[in-house]
């Protein structure tokens, strides 16, 4: 083994040992010198017991987790897939269209420094708590980075690459499918990780302020029954769908937008 | 020519902003989005009384304004001394990322909203789950960019200074610190106005005062003209905030000003 390899492995190993350390800290704090209260901090272990129970029970909400990542996925998919058919074509157009950009950049700008979650009571008075005024509050908090990086994905094309398109005869249309928007891809892709990101934040929070069922609604739940076990399962499994969306992601990055490299 | 272009372009969307007032205008006087939407009008009226008369118990729209840019202020002050701080050990030592990365792995993916209820059981609803949250949510977008910016130190440079005889704190502050600036920059940008929403989120959860505050008291009331003022208040100040820290990079880091 090369000294390089050696290195690298010895630091996979405190890597390991750090988790190690943690998980062991976390235990000997809770459940040996019981500094924190059960239902504030409890030990790694009934974390883990309560993951295992909740996969298959009921209790204290209503619902398993199964149930209750497919309810939260549902909304965020609806909204998320009606944000980026909407935005990523309007920015387009409004990156290559001039008079689509006269008309709708002064309605984007009106509404573009408006935080999603300010919505939320807006939606619920509007729609009232069902997944109607969610599904709404993730468009929002989609349409804006999709429409943001599509048009300046757009205007970042190189104007060299344009004249070249046009010296040889290349319709309007033609320099916009064949140069402007595979230049832009890349640039539109990270909009469109960017608004998955946002999108999810937005998804929780209306569902700590008002729902019948998903991940916010178990959070906020177990809240009010001072049940931190809950909480904190909640919060990891929030943390590995997180994980999973960004490695999806960066599958269909790898495939689509680098050419399979 | 220039100064002209830039007047004509702003008479343009001062025109276009007109355009969507008369239409939300004559959207409620003539159809039943009256019934849901109050007028352009009187949203606005309501938004210069909320600034004279008190909203709730004691604050005007401006003092309350204040107590969430307050929070703000000292939950992203925290979060950005400390992940600078933790961003470019963990980009300059192998030992130190390989100790912190796989434990922050663990807090990144989790949106920093998520945090509320477990804030508010450790720490009640005062404002240090206030805090918590707010730092929490800036923590992470800083602790990424400044990671990323100081792995991308030109290495060349680097070696350079050390054969013109720089010893490892030169090297570290001419010139790791440096070229990470613009990277911090983009960070502490996106960190402030996750920020700016998780007080938001956090006020909208609990609290007597704050302008996350404003707009659930007004849900709570139907009461839309309050919640619209509110959000008015709130898209503002969001934009000047963002705003002034471009202004700060752009003086800061005038050598690199990304976009334009």
């Amino acid at each position: 083994m090369s000294t390089y390899k050696k290195r690298q492995f010895r630091l996979r190993i405190v890597s390991l040992l750090s988790i190690l350390v943690f998980l062991a800290v976390w235990y000997v704090c809770t459940a040996v010198l019981r500094l924190a209260p059960a239902y504030s901090l409890p030990d790694p272990i009934t974390v883990f017991q309560s993951f295992v129970t909740k996969l298959s029970s009921r209790v204290p909400d209503g619902a398993t987790l199964p149930q209750h990542i497919w309810e939260s996925f549902k909304i965020a998919m609806a909204g998320y897939l009606m944000g980026v058919v909407i935005g990523v074509p309007l920015g387009i157009a409004m990156g290559w269209v001039s008079w689509v950009e006269k008309i709708v950049r002064p309605v984007f700008d009106f509404l573009k420094p408006i935080p999603p979650i300010a919505l939320i009571p807006v939606m619920i008075t509007l729609f009232g708590i069902g997944i109607e005024s969610k599904a709404c509050i993730i468009f929002f908090s989609t349409v804006i980075p999709s429409i943001v990086n599509s048009y300046s994905g757009i205007k970042q094309t190189s104007q060299i690459h344009l004249w070249v398109a046009r010296t040889f005869g290349a319709s309007n249309l033609q320099q916009l499918f064949t140069v402007a928007i595979p230049s832009a891809l890349p640039m539109i892709f990270a909009g469109l990780r960017v608004a998955m990101g946002v999108s999810w934040m937005g998804l929780v929070a209306a569902e700590l302020m008002g729902a019948t069922r998903g991940i916010g609604y178990m959070i906020s739940t177990a809240r009010n029954l001072l049940r931190a076990d809950i909480i904190i399962v909640g919060l990891l499994t929030l943390g590995f769908i997180g994980i999973v969306i960004s490695l999806v992601f960066d599958l269909i990055e790898i495939k689509f937008v680098r050419g399979g490299k | 020519m220039k100064v002209a272009a830039s007047i004509k372009n702003f008479l343009l969307s001062l025109a276009g902003f007109a355009a969507i007032l008369l239409i939300w205008q004559l959207g409620v006087s003539f159809t039943s989005v009256g019934n849901l939407l109050p007028s352009p009008w009187a949203v606005a009226v309501r938004f210069v009384t909320m600034c004279t008369n008190t909203v709730g118990r004691k604050y005007t729209l401006p003092m309350h304004l204040l107590v969430s840019l307050r929070r703000v202020l000292i939950g992203f002050g925290l979060s950005a001394a400390s992940g600078i701080v933790i961003g470019i050990a963990m980009g300059r030592s192998d030992l130190i990322r390989a100790i912190v990365r796989p434990l922050f792995e663990l807090v990144r993916p989790i949106p920093g909203v998520a945090w509320i209820p477990m804030a508010i059981v450790w720490f009640g609803i005062g404002e240090t789950a206030k805090i918590f949250i707010i730092f929490i949510g800036g923590f992470v977008n800083i602790v990424v960019n400044t990671f990323s910016g100081s792995r991308q130190v030109d290495e060349n440079i680097l070696n350079a200074a050390y054969m013109l005889g720089a010893n490892k704190v030169q090297a570290f502050f001419k010139i790791v610190i440096p070229s990470c600036v613009p990277y911090i920059f983009s960070g502490l940008q996106v960190g402030l106005s996750t920020s700016w929403m998780a007080v938001l989120a956090a006020e909208m959860v609990s609290a007597t005062e704050g302008v996350g505050w404003i707009i659930t008291a007004g849900q709570q009331n139907a009461d839309m003209p309050q919640i619209l003022a509110g959000i008015i208040a709130i898209a503002v100040t969001g934009l000047a905030l963002a705003s002034l820290m471009r202004l700060l990079e752009r003086v800061l880091c005038r050598w690199r000003v990304r976009g334009s």
